[in-house]
């Protein structure tokens, strides 16, 4: 009944919160995963666009925006959506296939860049799934 | 013991909603959302963007909170939860 401890310090004790680390082997955290990014299959097989279909077209700043054809210094829109895999490298410090260094990095950034609903954001959260 | 630097996840990349004994960590980057209990959402906000070792968490957690049972042990294993999970990093 009066176990409880929480609000009640010790006396002597100053009024700092009272906070258990628990055991090595218990956990803190339960972490509800997308169904569609928990299979490792599709991190192989998924595509990222670059840009996404409907900014087809559209050039990739290095710091990765999206910015109008022709823009100086920005890219070219690659050629064909890159492979799960090859965005993992990437991600990882290597370089997307076909691409020049600075090319890959622009296109990287945009691919980190990527926001929930832009084509090709299911594929990079599958990628940036937690080992575990 | 190595000094490794831990920092909580960009916080603009975070949404948290406070669930009673719960916090729900909705996480952008990862699409994961994650439920947390103590000790973990204050040793986050301990951690803060800054980043801190092991070492500097532990005399800040002990400072700021009653720890009943501190053990480093224990605060190791919470924090590679925290990393594990994509809260934390560990550069």
């Amino acid at each position: 009944m009066s176990d409880e401890t929480q609000d009640t310090p010790p006396e002597g004790t100053t009024r700092r919160r009272a906070l258990m680390l628990g055991a090595v082997g218990a956990s803190a955290i339960v972490s509800i995963r997308p169904a569609l990014a928990s299979t490792t299959a599709s991190i192989v097989t998924c595509e990222i666009p670059v840009p996404d279909q409907g900014r087809a077209g559209s050039y990739i700043a290095a710091d990765g925006s999206v910015v109008p054809a022709g823009t100086q210094g920005a890219f070219a829109p690659a050629g064909r959506p890159f492979k799960g895999q090859d965005v993992k490298a990437a991600l990882n410090g290597g370089q997307l296939p076909g691409t020049s260094y600075q090319q890959s990095q622009a296109y990287t950034n945009y691919i980190r860049r990527l926001q929930s609903g832009t084509s090709g954001f299911t594929c990079f959260a599958s990628l940036q799934m937690p080992r575990g | 013991m190595a000094e490794r630097l831990y920092r909580m996840a960009r916080a603009e990349s975070l949404r948290a909603v406070h669930l009673d004994t719960f916090v729900a960590l909705y996480h952008r980057t990862s699409g994961i959302t994650h439920l947390i209990t103590a000790p973990a959402p204050e040793i986050l906000a301990t951690l803060g963007e800054a980043g801190m070792t092991l070492a500097a968490l532990t005399q800040r957690l002990a400072h700021d909170y009653d720890l009943g049972d501190l053990d480093d042990a224990a605060l190791a294993a919470r924090l590679e939860e925290l990393v594990a999970a994509g809260l934390v990093s560990d550069a």
